[in-house]
């Protein structure tokens, strides 16, 4: 019965003209419902049976990419109710929690989503890194996703500010000052961030334009280019094709009639059409399918997570007030407590470094083993400086954030002293 | 060609759309329910209940559930108090239960100007119970007790402007009784041993205040404020006064709503109408009416009153124009006139003008707040750790032996920044001798000074 209800459907002139495929039946109709949808045909017709294995690549970027959508919804739901002025961004949180149909709710999905995808972005890299996907003709797409890790926190860090509540303003405060201590410019940078030297009714407001248009804008271009060149760099990396002596022989096996259509034209591969044909399976429905289950479990965890957790607010911010311990958002928390032992290098140095490392690292490593391999044995030497790294970061963000108490003094998470008695 | 079979994920898409589904769903029923709706649908029952006729039922039943709100834009506060107690103006509602019950009297107070938060706090913008009494984290005003509610009242008055505060009145009388001016900057007035006090009412809970005045060194380690031995009552009077010392200006923005008619409101009023134009205050001002320094002394209140009114029916061909100042107004301006000419106003405090200078001078100890440091009519012995004194604050009873009055209104002028140590090893004394070079007019020095000399015991001078 449901099957002849959803033929019906499918038939019908309206679904018709906006579905032009209707329910593929063919091999030619499952290639066609990919290639005549705009937003299906970002993939090409076929994928490389890897592409499903989830192992790949652990559907770290989509969930990144899902948790952007779902930001950006909550985003523009939540501009319906915010006011970016210092009087009435901390009312209009109350009023999202007090007042506004499931206004809480909104707010929680787009906080823990937020941090959800600084997270996931990191993990991305890390994934990126670890399985050598970096490399060519994948060199630029890195640098695009590193430039993406960039605009995420900035993302998070101008949004962190508009509850305009005591945590956002003196964590802006520490985040800005941070970026005050570089050197000829780093004053300019700040002043030009906060629209003063204070945060205040200026930086509020260039905050909020910058997380509302400037930044989303900038993030959804550099996603678009990002997805694009997935594909033009010849799909998710995968272990080495076919040296090109057997590649010789399996095109001398080809019927010579054949043409070659140039829809699945990739650098490096051409001409792919035909190739090991046995590995590749039809986007529509298997990769479809699957992106869509990752996309109910990425919602469903999200909005368990705002039901049941609410996003922080303290109280109203106070510049006369400040927290003792001032934190910067947990992200930020590896560079404060960096800061902590020196402004220059921990502030300046040491990020500049990093973000310069990171840029650079596929064309300082130029060898083209374990490409789509995880922890490859020959990239003993990367994978162990990388991992250094990984490791210093999270240790320096996970004393930052728990082991920094009053006077940024050292302290047990568990023996925490309670703030009232730090105000003279 | 080998295509893997996509079966086996079905029963997880079925599950997880539910999983969806049933959060989405979640999220609506956890919106319909709201506290507040209860109550409501329990007011309208209670109408229901009370109606006699057809038509008060159907109005009953018309009630619309919704959030109520009182606006106050001058204040920037939003009170949704009245959510849930929907009933504070109905006066039939009298000793029902919360939230249902009627406010009792609130009249000189009325809601729609002055809102709920103003005098209990809490969180007016929340409108569950939990968020909106306050108690909860982040919240730094939670509602205050019954007990302490008179500390509001601070916000827009002084004790001795009130019949009916008698808590307060206590409160102030301690205030003065134990010196905190004398360390404690507040409004403007006071010393800078101790941390300034004008906002300390936002900051500190009641139970902070008083275990603070019960040991202060106990809960602040290092404090250099004496531990004062206050009675229970002290210390709850003293609390509620701190906890109406909560920096806001909110008779700033009700005298600009005219509803306070104050001496202060009717200096602006003064300002604003440029009377100053005609009369002269202080030698200053125009000479068409006559000078205003007196003119308490020369006529009553009720002429003034009428005089404000109607300048010619009490006052006939004078050349002053009729006003039509408000009665609220009116008052105000009055009670500007009559401060400006009584004769026991001096300074902020009301000195009977007859007093003599030994008893002036007690008035301006007690007004700086001496005895915060040097107790009650400067007997000593409050402590001040590894002072030379024998650890104390000296007593002031035999100032006359050590010091002619030139002398000793150099000492207080300059005032005494390092305090001799007892035991060098050990940190400085906490208390010192501020200067008060600039704050203790000449006037009242010379006042304090006959004052300070005047303690020297009698009989013991002449014993010498």
């Amino acid at each position: 019965m449901f099957q002849n209800l959803f033929k019906s459907i499918a038939a019908n002139r309206v679904i018709r003209s906006i579905f032009r495929v209707g329910v593929p039946r063919s091999n030619l109709q499952r290639a066609q419902a990919a290639i005549s949808s705009f937003l299906l045909h970002v993939q090409p017709a076929k994928v490389h049976k890897n592409v499903l294995k989830f192992r790949t690549t652990l559907g770290l970027g989509l969930i990144t990419l899902y948790l952007f959508i779902i930001l950006v919804v909550t985003g523009i739901l939540l501009m319906f109710y915010y006011v970016p002025s210092t009087e009435h961004a901390y009312q209009d949180m109350k009023d999202l929690e007090f007042v506004v149909t499931a206004g809480l709710v909104l707010r929680n999905m787009h906080r823990w989503s937020a941090h959800l995808m600084v997270i996931f972005v990191i993990l991305h890299l890390c994934r990126v890194f670890y399985t050598g996907a970096y490399k060519a003709p994948r060199e630029f797409n890195w640098v695009i996703g590193v430039g993406l890790f960039l605009v995420t926190l900035g993302l998070s860090f101008t949004g962190y500010l508009l509850p305009w509540d005591q945590l956002a303003f003196w964590a802006v405060t520490v985040g800005t000052s941070i970026a005050g201590y570089a050197p000829v410019v780093g004053n300019k940078i700040k002043y030009m961030l906060l629209g003063g030297n204070i945060v205040g009714q200026s930086a509020l407001l260039r905050f909020y334009v910058l997380h509302v248009i400037v930044l989303p804008s900038i993030a959804f271009f550099m996603i678009s280019v990002h997805l694009f060149r997935v594909r033009k760099d010849g799909g998710l990396a995968r272990p080495e094709e076919p040296t090109a002596l057997q590649k010789e022989h399996i095109l001398s096996q080809l019927p010579q009639s054949k043409t070659y259509g140039l829809m699945e034209l990739a650098r490096g591969t051409t001409p792919a059409v035909g190739i090991r044909q046995e590995d590749e399976v039809f986007t529509w429905p298997h990769l479809i399918f699957r992106e869509m289950l990752l996309f109910l479990l990425v919602s469903s965890v999200v909005l368990l997570l705002a039901i049941f957790w609410n996003a922080p607010l303290e109280e109203a911010a106070n510049a006369i007030h400040p927290p003792n311990p001032a934190k910067a958002p947990w992200y930020f928390l590896g560079l404060q407590e960096l800061v902590a032992y020196s402004a220059f290098w921990g502030g300046v140095v040491v990020p500049t470094l990093v973000v310069t490392a990171l840029v650079a690292l596929p064309y300082i490593d130029r060898k083209r083993h374990g490409v789509g391999v995880w922890f490859s044995k020959e990239r003993k030497v990367a994978i162990t400086l990388f991992s250094i790294c990984l490791i210093a970061a999270i240790s320096l963000t996970v004393i930052g954030s728990l082991f920094r108490g009053p006077n940024w003094a050292f302290q047990l998470p568990w023996k925490t002293v309670p703030s009232e008695e730090f105000h003279p | 060609m080998s295509e893997p079979s996509l079966r086996p994920w079905y029963p997880w898409f079925t599950f997880l759309a539910f999983v969806l589904g049933l959060l989405v769903t979640t999220v609506f029923f956890k919106d319909q329910f709201r506290e507040w709706k209860k109550w409501q649908n329990a007011y309208i029952k209670q109408e229901m209940a009370k109606a006699t006729t057809a038509e008060q039922r159907e109005a009953a039943a018309h009630i619309p559930i919704e959030i109520k709100q009182i606006v106050l834009p001058g204040l920037g506060r939003v009170d949704r108090c009245i959510t849930c107690h929907v009933a504070v103006e109905d006066p039939s509602y009298a000793g029902l239960k919360q939230p249902l019950a009627y406010h009792v009297n609130h009249s000189q107070h009325p809601f729609e100007k002055f809102g709920c938060t103003v005098c209990h706090q809490g969180q007016g913008l929340a409108t569950t119970k939990e968020a909106a009494h306050g108690n909860v984290p982040h919240w730094d005003r939670p509602m205050l007790p019954l007990n302490f509610l008179e500390a509001s009242c601070a916000k827009c008055h002084t004790a001795d402007e009130l019949a009916d505060a008698p808590k307060l009145a206590q409160g102030q009388a301690a205030f003065d009784k134990f010196g905190c001016i004398g360390c404690h900057k507040l409004q403007g007035r006071g010393g800078n041993v101790g941390p300034e006090l004008d906002a300390v009412g936002a900051r500190r809970s009641p139970e902070w205040l008083a275990r603070h005045f019960k040991n202060p060194s106990k809960l602040v380690p290092g404090s250099a404020m004496p531990h004062f031995q206050m009675s229970d009552d002290e210390i709850a009077a003293l609390t509620l006064y701190m906890l109406g010392q909560t920096g806001e200006h909110l008779s700033d923005y009700y005298v600009s709503m005219k509803t306070i008619p104050s001496a202060d409101s009717g200096r602006r009023l003064f300002q604003e109408r440029g009377c100053i134009g005609c009369h002269s205050v202080a030698k200053k001002g125009g000479v068409i009416g006559p000078a205003l320094d007196d003119v308490s002394k020369r006529r009553t209140g009720k002429w003034i009153v009428d005089h404000f009114k109607d300048p010619q029916s009490v006052s006939p061909g004078s050349v002053m124009p009729k006003f039509g100042f408000t009665e609220q107004e009116i008052r105000a301006l009055t009670a500007f006139l009559v401060s400006l000419s009584d004769p026991n106003v001096v300074g902020f405090l009301k000195v009977p003008s007859e007093l003599t200078s030994i008893e002036r001078g007690h008035t301006v100890f007690t007004k700086y707040g001496c005895a915060g440091c040097h107790n009650q009519d400067g007997n000593g012995g409050i402590p001040n750790p590894n002072a030379k004194t024998a650890e104390q604050v000296p007593s002031l009873k035999y100032v006359a032996e050590g010091y002619t009055k030139d002398e000793l209104k150099k000492f207080i002028m300059n005032g005494q920044r390092e305090i001799a140590m007892k035991d060098p090893s050990r940190p400085p004394p906490p208390l010192y001798m501020p200067a008060w070079k600039t704050r203790i007019p000449e006037g009242e020095l010379d006042d304090l000074v006959d004052y300070l000399i005047s303690l020297m015991p009698k009989d013991e001078k002449t014993s010498f």
